[in-house]
């Protein structure tokens, strides 16, 4: 499928390519093309420039990730960038600096995303960033010695810092001279409405928000670094199952399928693409109602009827997942090539299981409505607050349903389509009122979308011949993509753009493995939510992203 | 018609233990077995539905089972809830204020149980039965407002002083809603003894069809009792107005550094505060210990009023968002208030003209 769009792509290519030559004549210094997109190489004191006239002249207004790499003889950001109006239609900028001092300069001040994804660059890689406004360490400790993804960092070296210069992530109460009247408050790591191990160094003034931090990489565990130490063939795919692990099992792994089998040309049989579309949507509505009940647990305050009936009905789609895929957490289901198995026998029942859950779910959500959306009380509290503007929400990379509640009508599986998706008939909802009620109403019309996607794929499954039931490729034992060939892929994961990276080297692991999560992006944007708002409009912002830690801190 | 028994309990043992004789002495020991009676009948309802009854109605609300383990229906849960809660470490925080916050949970609890004292529980249950016991019961409802502010204050945390605040806010904002619907119901019976306002709702309002409808003031005057209720379920802080409690914003408002003891003595207090904002709706609105059969099974009665009260506490737990603070207080000063005023004059232009 894959090589089928890239052929059809090529002149469009090919044509843009020759304008946005043109429009950075005068900075390119060479060519290094990536798989999926047209890369160009600039000095690192232009990076502003670069990106501020592909923003501004080209409308590359998506800063999608930023990669950043050590190679033997020099450092290397890469800048990949993509249009909300189209996300086929992508550029990728190479910044390599030098090995001794690799100082480039800062792309925040053109997309406000790139403000974490550097800092992460500089944590984990060691890339300075000129002009960057706040260059700390973002998912290690501050005391935490060099850096992880460098070539020369001793892994045996021992991180325990004594107590005292262990710098206390818990700050104590800081009254500025200016502002004596606010008061500091640690939400979390431990907190009711955190969600997990999340840290919001808060400021507040009364019950007003004046300042929220977002202070993350409590379950960072390299996930990268694991993946890039592992084949690809069998011993990465688990792996993405823990990204997301709130049900988005087979979203993230299709988002490493996707980038490794484009890689090395692995054609996916229709069958197996339909299988896996039918188990993605699956994983959409569980991580969708459980999004929808911590929301209302936020709202509400209390473990309500509202948080137990979408745990219960999320419960039915991991049932009918644990029949397909024979677990219920870490599917680990997903092959380069296909699935690692055919529906479960007997099939009609499966049919059967996966049609009255898709029967009765508009029946369900009708009752949600009538608990959550239609209630006034929960209308006062969500409509209108934590607004997160259309230009705003572009300006820091938010994709999913963030993206799609703040009126930006952008979807990966319908702007670039893998799967079986282009082949199904579905709608993208979305919202225009940039509010925490816009992000609540969109996941809850996507999951009757998703609900949609299901029952055309088990239609299509239950009358595919039994002689064409093909569950994978054939794909080599050992894969070995060519040496020097780069690729950066995205799916549609439940919390938005879910996307890999990968540089192969001619081996049988990846020799760089970056993963693009939505939640990081998505996160950023809760100052901006909730800056001046109340304390309780701030948790129900926190809700209403959506995040989920082992995805942010990976 | 007077249902309600006109001698109090005090006087009832005394008579009947034979303490007459012994003057004051006899009185007081009266009077303590009296409210001994009193505080453990309410304590014991407290401790059912502390740890038993609210999983179990929260659970039925929300699809699940709950306490099961112990006993038919999990009832056996309670001893073994209890046993764990004292045997809890009491974790003192730096800095605390101490003899503010040892004493802020007695005050919680303290406050709710002296209240008590002047309801009129039938069967001949009522401890005291005072000229101003309307006025009393929500005087000392509101010391529980102290009490919180002090454990907020008290704990040296920034979570807990939240709490305290929002609390006074709240407390304030509702307190005064509260009192003047109450005083419509005393333009009715003209006295502020609770006894009275019990005895002036059993006459028959209306007959439909041979069923005689009390003139409880719930029938006479709904508007005035969904006012009431709603100003009292702010009152005792329950959800959709638990703020100053609030899970998910300040983890556990002025409670967040209580443990064991003092967080059994600030659950007491509450579910006791809840009970009493029951028995108040009862004997203002309800008829207090009326109800069909002989008087003597008044007190049943009266638990199964006060025990509905406690149902629709948990039953907007289970289905209400919570309001956020400036909401909460714009619906109180705004609304609220103007509504009671409104309630009250429309009730002084009725009781004038009509009665």
């Amino acid at each position: 499928m894959s090589s089928l769009q890239e052929g059809e792509e090529t002149p469009e290519i090919e044509s843009g390519e020759t304008e946005l030559e043109a429009l950075l004549d005068d900075l390119i210094v060479d060519r290094d093309d990536h798989e999926n997109a047209p890369a160009f190489v600039i000095r690192p004191d232009t990076v502003q420039e670069t990106l501020g006239r592909l923003k501004e002249e080209a409308g590359y207004d998506h800063l999608s990730l930023v990669t950043a790499e050590e190679y033997p003889d020099r450092y290397e950001s890469i800048y990949h960038l993509k249009k909300f109006d189209d996300p086929t239609d992508e550029v990728s900028i190479v910044v390599p600096t030098d090995a001794e001092n690799p100082v480039s300069e800062s792309a925040e001040p053109v997309f406000r995303t790139a403000d974490w994804h550097e800092r992460e660059a500089y944590d984990l890689v060691g890339i300075d960033y000129d002009d960057h406004p706040d260059l700390r360490r973002i998912l290690l400790p501050e005391t935490w010695q060099g850096h992880p993804m460098g070539r020369d960092y001793d892994q045996n070296r021992p991180q325990m810092v004594p107590l005292r210069e262990h710098a206390n992530p818990l700050e104590d109460d800081h009254r500025s001279e200016s502002d004596s009247d606010t008061m500091f408050v640690n939400i979390g790591p431990h907190h009711p409405a955190t969600h997990g191990v999340l840290h919001l160094e808060t400021t507040l003034d009364g019950e007003q928000v004046v300042d929220v931090e977002p202070d993350i990489g409590y379950l960072h565990r390299n996930e990268e670094q694991m993946a890039q130490q592992s084949t690809y063939r069998y011993q990465i795919m688990p792996y993405p199952d823990r990204w997301d692990y709130i049900s988005a099992g087979l979203l993230n792994e299709w988002a490493y399928a996707r980038a490794a089998e484009d890689l090395a040309d692995i054609e996916v049989p229709e069958y197996a693409q339909i299988i896996r579309t039918m188990g993605a949507e699956l994983c959409r509505i569980a991580a969708h109602m459980l999004a929808v009940g911590t929301f209302a647990l936020d709202i509400y305050g209390d473990f309500t009827a509202i948080f137990m009936y979408a745990i219960r009905d999320r419960e039915k789609a991991q049932n009918i997942l644990e029949d397909l895929t024979g677990q219920r957490l870490m599917f680990n289901y997903f092959r380069l090539g296909g699935v690692v198995w055919d529906l479960p026998e007997p099939r009609e029942e499966f049919f059967e299981k996966v049609r009255s859950f898709t029967e009765e779910l508009p029946e369900l959500l009708e009752e949600y409505h009538d608990l959550i959306t239609g209630n006034e009380i929960l209308q006062m509290r969500t409509v209108g607050t934590g607004v997160l503007p259309e230009e705003v929400a572009k300006n820091y990379g938010a994709t999913g349903p963030v993206a799609r509640g703040s009126g930006i009508d952008y979807d990966i599986r319908r702007d670039d389509p893998y799967g079986y998706y282009d082949e199904l008939d579905w709608e993208v909802p979305v919202e225009d009122g940039c509010d925490n009620f816009s992000r609540l109403l969109v996941r809850m019309r996507e999951v009757e979308e998703s609900a949609k996607i299901i029952e055309q794929c088990v239609d299509l499954l239950e009358d595919w011949p039994e002689e064409e039931r093909n569950i994978q490729a054939n794909v080599p034992r050992t894969l070995r993509p060519d040496d020097d060939t780069e690729i950066y892929r995205t799916v549609e994961g439940a919390k938005g753009e879910l996307g890999v990276y990968i540089r192969a080297d001619g081996t049988e692991k990846p020799a760089r493995f970056k993963i693009r999560s939505p939640c990081f992006s998505n996160l950023q944007t809760l100052p901006e939510m909730s800056n001046g708002e109340y304390i309780p409009d701030m948790i129900a912002a926190l809700g209403s992203l959506d995040i989920v830690l082992g995805e942010v801190d990976r | 018609m007077i249902l309600q028994s006109e001698t109090p309990l005090p006087d009832t043992l005394a008579n009947l233990l034979g303490l007459g004789g012994f003057g004051v002495a006899g009185e007081f020991v009266a009077s303590f077995i009296a409210a001994f009676i009193v505080g453990n009948v309410m304590l014991a309802m407290t401790g059912v539905a502390g740890p038993w009854a609210k999983r179990k109605i929260t659970a039925k609300f929300t699809d699940r089972i709950a306490a099961n383990r112990i006993g038919p229906a999990g009832i056996g849960t309670i001893p073994a809830d209890a046993v764990r809660l004292l045997a809890k470490e009491l974790i003192v925080p730096e800095g605390a204020d101490r003899p503010a916050w040892d004493i802020a949970p007695l005050i919680v609890a303290g406050s709710a149980m002296l209240g008590f004292a002047v309801i009129p529980m039938g069967s001949g249950i009522q401890v005291a039965d005072p000229e101003v016991g309307l006025a009393y019961v929500f005087a000392v409802a509101s010391i529980a407002s102290l009490g919180m502010v002090m454990a907020g204050y008290a704990s040296n945390n920034k979570y807990s002083m939240l709490g305290a605040l929002r609390a006074v806010a709240q407390n304030l904002a509702y307190e005064i809603p509260l009192v003047i619907t109450g005083v419509s119901v005393v333009l009715f019976t003209g006295s502020l003894r609770m006894s009275e306002i019990v005895a002036a709702q059993q006459e028959t309002l209306i007959s439909l069809g041979g069923v005689a409808i009390p003139s409880w003031f719930v029938f006479v005057n709904p508007f005035a009792f969904v006012l009431f209720l709603a100003a009292n379920i702010a009152e005792v802080g329950r959800n959709p107005f638990d703020i100053p409690e609030a899970p998910t914003e300040i983890v556990a408002g002025f409670q967040t550094e209580y443990s064991s003891v003092y967080f059994v003595l600030l659950y007491l207090g509450e579910f006791l505060h809840i009970f009493l904002g029951g028995a108040i709706t009862a004997v203002l609105f309800l008829g207090g210990a009326a109800g069909p059969g002989p008087e003597s099974i008044g007190f049943l009665w009266f638990v199964v009023k006060i025990w509905a009260f406690f149902l629709f506490t948990q039953w907007l737990r289970s289905a209400a968002p919570r309001l956020r603070i400036d909401q909460l207080i714009e619906v109180g000063w705004k609304g609220m208030l103007e509504l009671s005023f409104l309630n009250l004059v429309l009730t002084a232009l009725i009781v004038g003209v009509v009665v």
